[in-house]
């Protein structure tokens, strides 16, 4: 819990306080997570493959929900910590507490190469926010291997390597066209 | 079997920043009281309450639905709480309606709030961490997306926030009244989610809304033309999968064509007169007219453009001025639904549509994968006569 400001209202009465309540729990992540956690250790990105559909989930899920039928370790397969920037915005930070951003950042997905696995709500670095582009090519900043952590990894994780990978660092490359990925948002 | 189902009372309460005037249960109460008022009925007239609202971080109040049962006069009655992310308005009436359409209950009272200014919805969306982006942070590149596919110029989106709130200045309830914002004040507004700018978004509101939905002997008793429930329908997806188009939901197409199905609607273009439509952020106004088929690809831009969406153009959306204008969140898909059905009662006063007798609701939530719809008529033949 965390007591925080009061707010003085127009006739400088205190109505209300500002009051936060935390719960901290931890919970077993399911072992297809666990695995995809592990390896987020290792320094690699892995998805399944579904067998039915081709399409790779990433974390893996342990199913396909759209064929509806199980992936498992032999559906696994390692993803390129490479990509290219297939959508983005600039946010600019609201305060709250526990906002530590106080200035515009960027949010990207970033589709890997080799397929169809997209990581959503990435942050890009060593770029100015108004030089990001569609198109863009970049490659994943891993923290050094003992400063890696998981445990903002849960079982309803979307894609997030937080913890593991600082964000993505345009590589150089000459951009990917962009034409190829406007109006084709995917989450 | 089903048997119809109408809506005789529509009560909210007015929308603002903060509603320090009330507790939770006295502003819920507010809304149910001018439901009841509107019906003529009691608390003892209702069977059964339907309450919404977002999730319960936002407020920090768990299970409200327990708590408030006494203030919704639900003690010793069936009360039930509907999750549905930002779509739960419009689902939890819908619940309410099923209950009457399958012969369960015969007078059902349903209730959606949020008291945003009691909680810290920003705080409750990051999970308390930092780097949250809010919701418009991540609807923000879908809109870019919908811009790059549909070929559809910036003015849009600043387009449909002045008509928007220009409604909202006819609507008593709504939380933001300006009147006279223009064009040049929407462009020039800070961008907080590029492409969205401050007068793009919608406010954080306090407010509640309320509806009393019940059989035809309960409406031909009703003191006021009741509204007819024409449609229903409801369907979801995942929040994320390889290869989903969040800019045009699968659930939200599939929704479209269900309700318009349930409802007889073949064209809805021509067939609906009044739509309010979920649009917290300006562009998901031509987005959903494309996402649910209203439009063909690339024309929902274009009828916000030619003026069509206007509150006297052919095809209204959100005369009561919509999310854009108030936003209590739980409470906000409710007040879609319950705008058409006043519209089709005759009883929205300033922001009524001349002669409306169809409307289409819907409600979206989570990341656009939610979502929610019904179709109402001044009549239970009211589709058949725009044939
Ligand atoms: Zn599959």
């Amino acid at each position: 819990m965390t007591p925080a400001a009061t707010e003085p209202d127009d006739d400088n009465s205190v109505k209300m306080m500002d009051y936060f309540m935390q719960l901290e729990y931890r919970e077993p992540l399911c072992p297809v997570v666990r695995r995809y956690a592990d390896q987020l250790l290792e320094g690699r990105l892995i998805g399944h493959q579904c067998p039915s559909c081709g399409l790779v989930y990433l974390p893996p899920r342990g199913y396909c929900p759209i064929c509806v039928v199980e992936t498992t370790d032999a559906d696994e397969t390692v993803l390129s910590d490479r990509g290219t920037v297939t959508n983005y915005t600039v946010v600019t930070p609201v305060q709250y507490y526990g906002q530590h951003e106080t200035e515009p950042f960027v949010r990207a997905s970033v589709t890997l190469d080799g397929g169809n696995a997209t990581m959503n709500l990435q942050d890009l670095v060593d770029v100015p926010v108004d030089e990001v582009r569609v198109g863009m090519r970049v490659a994943a900043v891993w923290k050094p291997k003992g400063e890696r952590s998981v445990a903002d990894i849960s079982n309803r994780s979307w894609g997030s390597a937080e913890g593991c990978i600082d964000g993505w660092r345009p590589t150089g490359e000459p951009d990917a066209p962009a034409e190829q990925f406007l109006g084709k948002a995917t989450f | 079997m089903s048997r119809p189902a109408a809506i005789v009372g529509i009560g909210q309460t007015k929308h603002k920043k903060r509603r320090d005037d009330v507790s939770l249960p006295g502003l819920v109460r507010e809304a149910a009281q001018r439901a009841l008022d509107d019906a003529e009925l009691g608390w003892t007239d209702i069977d059964a309450v339907v309450l919404g609202k977002a999730p319960d971080p936002f407020e920090g109040v768990m299970m409200p639905e327990l708590s408030m049962a006494d203030a919704l006069g639900a003690v010793g009655k069936p009360i039930m709480r509907v999750h549905t992310a930002g779509s739960v308005g419009g689902s939890t009436a819908l619940v309410a309606t099923h209950l009457v359409q399958t012969g369960i209950h015969d007078r059902v009272l349903t209730v959606a709030y949020e008291k945003q200014a009691e909680g810290n919805a920003q705080w409750g969306l990051a999970g308390g961490r930092s780097g949250g982006m809010g919701a418009g942070g991540i609807f923000a590149p879908w809109m870019r997306s919908y811009m790059a596919r549909a070929g559809a110029p910036e003015h849009i989106g600043w387009m449909v926030a002045v008509k928007d709130r220009r409604n909202a200045a006819k609507n008593p309830y709504a939380h933001l009244q300006m009147p006279n914002l223009t064009i040049d004040e929407v462009k020039d507004s800070p961008m907080l989610w590029d492409p969205i700018h401050w007068h793009e978004s919608c406010p954080s509101s306090d407010g509640a809304c309320a509806m009393v939905i019940t059989t035809e002997d309960g409406a031909a008793r009703s003191p006021h033309p009741p509204a007819w429930v024409l449609g229903t329908a409801m369907r979801s997806e995942l929040g994320t999968f390889p290869g989903r188009d969040p800019v045009r939901p699968q659930a939200g197409v599939e929704c479209a064509h269900l309700v318009y199905e349930a409802a007889g609607i073949r064209d809805p273009r021509q067939q609906v007169d009044i739509a309010e439509l979920y649009v917290p952020f300006s562009w998901y106004e031509p987005m959903w007219l494309e996402g649910h088929d209203i439009a063909g690809p690339g024309e929902g831009w274009r009828m916000v453009e030619s003026g069509e969406t206007q509150i006297d153009g052919s095809f209204p959306v959100n005369p009561s001025g919509g999310v854009l204008s108030s936003n209590p969140i739980g409470a906000s898909g409710m007040l879609r639904f319950a705008e058409t059905a006043l519209q089709v009662r005759g009883r929205a006063g300033e922001h009524q549509v001349p002669d409306a007798t169809v409307g289409l609701a819907q409600a979206y939530g989570g990341a656009a994968q939610y979502f929610a719809m019904w179709v109402v008529g001044s009549t239970l033949d009211a589709v058949d006569q725009k044939r």
